[in-house]
């Protein structure tokens, strides 16, 4: 009897595994680089009958009632139906395990920079969003800024991308004197020690929650990003370990030691630096726009107006560090079926059309169309966010080709566990698995 | 012979491929894909997979992230294994006797157990924080603020979710410790009574050495399973501080998270290898004690 099932077994086992050695989602012989027969780039009127098509948007949990008023408009005008289907966090592992699997939706929340659209494999699993009907109403230079992956357009920018820089408390600010901004990282620090002179705790970091710990080193690489330092890192001509970055992270290390931040820096969290930036507890914050979204759950626009302020900094002035995230864009998938994908582009088309001024309206956020006004209620602070996009530099995020997980190593080094040299030593070990991983030369 | 063949027509051997194709669809087969895998470059980067041989296991050694990982994670399994019978061991001898008082109590142990374990670590991350029950309990006993990080520690914290991964499944341990306890003959500890030996001596030379079984048992299923622990840990700290709680399975996660999945598949079965390498000699050294039974 054994002999019947150990036959069998071994069978289903052998074919199997010949079987077994293939990506899900690379089936229908859409290899990268070929130009497959679905996704092809053209546009459907907006107002196109869509009666019996579903759609199915992937979206975060600090994502999925963004597209509320835009899929309630939709499916008014087309008839489509439009599904908002939440993914737990952390989101980005989530979708691309789901992805790997060959679980794919029609449209998605996600970060449109180089390195996450690699990590969707972007020419396998994405639509080319060449020719989109939106892309000439952009205001300013948003059309190039991101999204873009090898000369092809991937994602739809539909907020305005989120730039790192510093949130200060106003009162804080007057209280003490100070009347205007730091204009680069001298009078930055400068600032900082004045506070602390007079017994203020000048900045605030959230070492327990752990990501905004990058922030403080990718500002002090805005000067260096400007001149090309991503470019060198992601052809190993430069690295983590080299001075530019090390230094960045040195210092970092050098004014927590100088006690310029938090007693509680080890263990504070997201939700702490919020409620003590909006309290005066501490002076300022580097921080990115999802810090405001924190804010503005705890405050109105009319108090946010009166306390918060925001300004950029780096090395030798006051240039942003741009970061788009999750929040910022969509991206439409290759589902292999073509009346979907066009459906799907044809929501794209209507959420940064005609859609754009409901949804605009209803988010409370920034216009990225000059023809569609921002409303009032939108609190000053976001507007010198997004003022400061025009001269902005990219982030390690935005332009390195892969993103290793920097925020964790520096966080073991507030710690005190591990020194700067083995923070950036961590750091170009994960950047060349990954760009090994993706077959990128010289790793 | 007859009733041999009888049996044999009532219950044929083709009854069995059902729970065949289960075992071999959900358990054999992972398993071996697991360890092709191991031997690719498989990514989210790009669709074609190529077999790299053994590259994904030189890195991960070269790298020192996966021997440190798995450095905590036997110190977890074993601090589980000895606080979760501790636990265990002393709730069951404190219930052992049926009244309705002790029933309550049992149920109530017992309900950890069934509980969500992502729930009950978000519970403690709750209390353990530094403004959390904990610190306001402890502070309301010395009489000024108590803020000790409970959870923000880089050498007790894993202690703590240790403890806190005991406290879940202790109910299960006292349960089959209860469960050894009624098996022992009366007739033995009586005679150990009319000799005249103490509690203390009872449990030590009688009570204990026939609950051997039971200890097997459990300290097999406790330390085996908190090597595969991961949703505890990842609710309480998620790794930190200091990744000096990164169980090898949050690593693999988080590795897989992002996008290298031939090197995560690699460390699963690194994990895989380990739990076996450490059931075997420590089952059979288990029921070596039980032979004196």
């Amino acid at each position: 009897m054994k002999k019947y099932l150990t036959i069998p077994t071994a069978v289903i086992a052998v074919g199997l595994l010949a079987a077994g050695c293939s990506d899900p989602t690379a089936g229908g012989g859409a290899e990268p680089g070929a130009e497959p027969g679905t996704g092809s780039a053209d546009w459907p009127a907006q107002d196109t009958d869509l009666t019996g098509t579903t759609l199915t948007i992937w979206a975060a949990q600090n994502s999925n009632t963004a597209p509320d008023a835009v899929v309630e408009g939709f499916e008014e005008l087309t008839g489509a139906e439009v599904e908002v289907v939440t993914i737990p966090d952390p989101y980005e592992q989530g979708v691309q395990t789901k992805v790997a699997t060959g679980d794919k939706p029609d449209l998605a929340f996600w970060q449109p920079t180089g390195s996450m659209l690699t990590a969707l494999n972007a020419p396998t699993n994405l639509q080319p969003l060449d020719g989109a009907p939106w892309v000439d109403s952009y205001s300013g230079d948003l059309a190039d800024m991101t999204g873009i992956l090898d000369d092809t357009r991937y994602a739809a920018l539909i907020t305005s991308p989120a730039v790192e820089g510093v949130y200060y408390n106003k009162e804080v600010f007057s209280e003490h004197g100070i009347t205007e901004t730091p204009t680069d990282w001298d009078s930055f620090l400068e600032t900082a020690r004045t506070l602390k002179s007079d017994g203020e705790t000048p900045f605030f970091e959230m070492g327990g929650d752990r990501w905004a710990t990058q922030w403080w080193v990718q500002v002090q690489l805005a000067d260096a990003a400007a001149d090309g330092l991503w470019d060198r890192v992601n052809t190993g001509e430069e690295k983590f370990t080299d001075p530019t970055i090390l230094g960045a992270i040195e210092t970092y290390q050098g004014l927590i030691e100088e006690g310029l931040f938090n007693e509680d820096i080890k263990t504070a969290t997201f939700e702490d630096q919020a409620d003590a930036l909006l309290s005066g507890d501490a002076a300022m914050a580097v921080q990115v726009n999802s810090f405001f979204g924190q804010l503005q759950a705890k405050a109105d626009t009319e108090e946010l107006n009166e306390k918060i302020g925001f300004f950029p900094i780096s090395p030798t002035g006051n240039v942003g560090t741009f970061i788009p995230d999750q929040s910022n864009a969509l991206v439409a998938f290759k589902t292999g079926d073509a009346d979907r994908e066009a459906a799907a582009r044809q929501l794209l088309a209507y959420w940064l059309g005609d859609g754009y001024a409901d949804f605009v309206a209803d988010r409370d956020t920034i216009s990225l169309r000059d023809d569609v006004p921002t409303p009032d209620s939108v609190p000053q602070a976001l507007l010198d966010v997004h003022a400061s996009l025009g001269d902005s530099v990219g982030s390690m995020q935005a332009l390195a080709v892969a993103n290793p997980d920097l925020y964790l190593y520096l966080a073991d080094m507030i710690q005190g566990t591990t020194t700067p040299d083995e923070v950036a030593q961590q750091t170009q070990d994960q950047f060349a698995q990954l760009a090994r991983a993706q077959g990128i030369e010289g790793f | 012979m007859r009733d041999n063949v009888r049996h044999r027509a009532a219950h044929p051997a083709r009854y069995l491929v059902p729970a065949f194709v289960v075992l071999g669809v959900f358990f054999f087969l992972p398993t071996v894909f697991n360890f092709v895998y191991s031997l690719t470059d498989w990514s989210s980067f790009k669709s074609e997979i190529a077999f790299v041989g053994l590259q994904n296991f030189q890195d991960l050694i070269a790298s020192g992230t996966l021997l440190s990982s798995l450095r905590i994670t036997l110190v977890y399994a074993v601090l589980v294994a000895l606080f979760q019978n501790l636990f265990g061991l002393l709730l069951a001898l404190l219930l052992e006797r049926d009244t309705r008082i002790n029933r309550f109590a049992r149920v109530m142990f017992f309900i950890p157990v069934v509980m969500s374990a992502l729930a009950a670590g978000y519970v403690f991350q709750a209390i353990l924080k530094p403004d959390g029950a904990a610190n306001a309990v402890l502070g309301a006993l010395v009489g000024h603020p108590v803020t000790i990080p409970w959870l923000g520690d880089t050498t007790w914290t894993l202690v703590v979710v240790a403890l806190v991964h005991s406290w879940k499944w202790m109910g299960l341990s006292m349960l089959i410790y209860l469960a050894g306890l009624k098996t022992i003959s009366e007739d033995v500890l009586e005679a150990a009574r009319l000799d005249g030996a103490s509690a203390w001596t009872t449990f030590r030379d009688i009570r204990f050495p026939l609950l051997a079984p039971a200890l097997t048992f459990n300290v097999a299923t406790a330390l085996l399973g908190s090597m595969n622990g991961f949703d505890i840990v990842q609710a309480t700290t998620g790794g930190g501080p200091a990744r000096t709680t990164e169980l090898l399975n949050i690593f693999i996660f988080r590795t897989f998270g992002q996008g290298l999945f031939a090197q995560a598949t690699t460390m699963s079965l690194v994990l895989f290898v380990v739990v076996v390498a450490l059931a075997f000699p420590v089952i059979r050294t288990l029921r070596k004690r039980e032979e004196v039974l």
